[in-house]
């Protein structure tokens, strides 16, 4: 009973990072929840299967992303053609003061590979160890090292694309340190 | 450390063994906006249909178990 009770309140405290996610992964708030609905009734399902002391946020975030694959999976082509849409959406309204550099920034990400993005916001957003992402991942750790910092450097082309034209690669990471002071 | 997974140029830091995520230095700017970015959503307070939702997978739950029971 009072297990139980530990389950749900630990997994409340943990909706928050799992909607982030989910919305870097799905793309629109809505489907992003959506998703996380999918994940709560699944861990709930299987909270028998988790082991109380390992990462909870670890483990929930594998379920959500397997079920987001599995989704991607049956949609197919329909999932890309919303996936589109939404980047437009997403990169909508760059004029709103103030949240210019987050919207410039929704756009490259939307712009990333699927495997690249989840791994930067993984190691850079949620905060797991390059350990721990490569077993929600269910790849080696030097690919996820590999993926973060590809993800990384396309970044940075493609913000400094957008900001000043063609300097080299260095001239646009510093560009980039530039805009940092505003936050 | 740095296998040969430098496809384009190299990274930015040129130094891939400085691997800790909190050292990445030149990087700093897209942590910081990465955060800022998950932070729009994970800083939300817990949408009440997820809570509703708990409630009932938890009452389901007592009476799926009440019932087998009895």
């Amino acid at each position: 009973m009072s297990v139980q009770f530990d389950f749900r309140k630990e997994l409340i405290t943990i909706i928050p990072n799992l909607r982030a996610f989910a919305t870097s992964l799905a793309g629109s708030f809505d489907r992003a929840d959506d998703l996380v609905q999918e994940t709560l009734v699944k861990a709930w399902d299987k909270q028998h299967t988790f082991q109380p002391g390992t990462n909870m946020k670890a483990w929930l975030f594998t379920i959500l992303r397997n079920e987001f694959y599995t989704q991607m999976r049956k949609k197919g082509r329909e999932v890309q053609d919303v996936d589109g849409i939404h980047a437009m959406q997403l990169a909508g309204h760059p004029e709103q003061q103030g949240h210019l550099d987050l919207q410039d920034f929704r756009k490259a990400l939307e712009l990333l590979p699927d495997d690249q993005r989840e791994a930067l916001i993984l190691i850079g957003a949620s905060g797991f160890s390059y350990e721990e992402a490569a077993e929600i991942c269910k790849c080696a750790v030097g690919t996820i090292k590999s993926r973060v910092s590809r993800a990384r450097t396309r970044i940075a082309e493609i913000l400094g694309v957008e900001g000043d034209g063609d300097y080299g690669p260095d001239s646009i990471s510093s560009q980039i340190i530039g805009v940092a002071p505003a936050a | 450390m740095s296998d040969h997974e430098s496809e384009d140029e190299k990274v930015q830091t040129g130094q891939d063994q400085r691997s800790q995520p909190s050292e990445l230095g030149i990087n700093a700017a897209i942590g910081k906006q990465l955060k800022a970015y998950y932070e729009d959503v994970a800083s939300e307070p817990v949408p009440d249909r997820f809570l509703s939702l708990l409630d009932a997978l938890d009452k389901a739950e007592s009476a799926s178990k009440t019932t087998n029971r009895e």
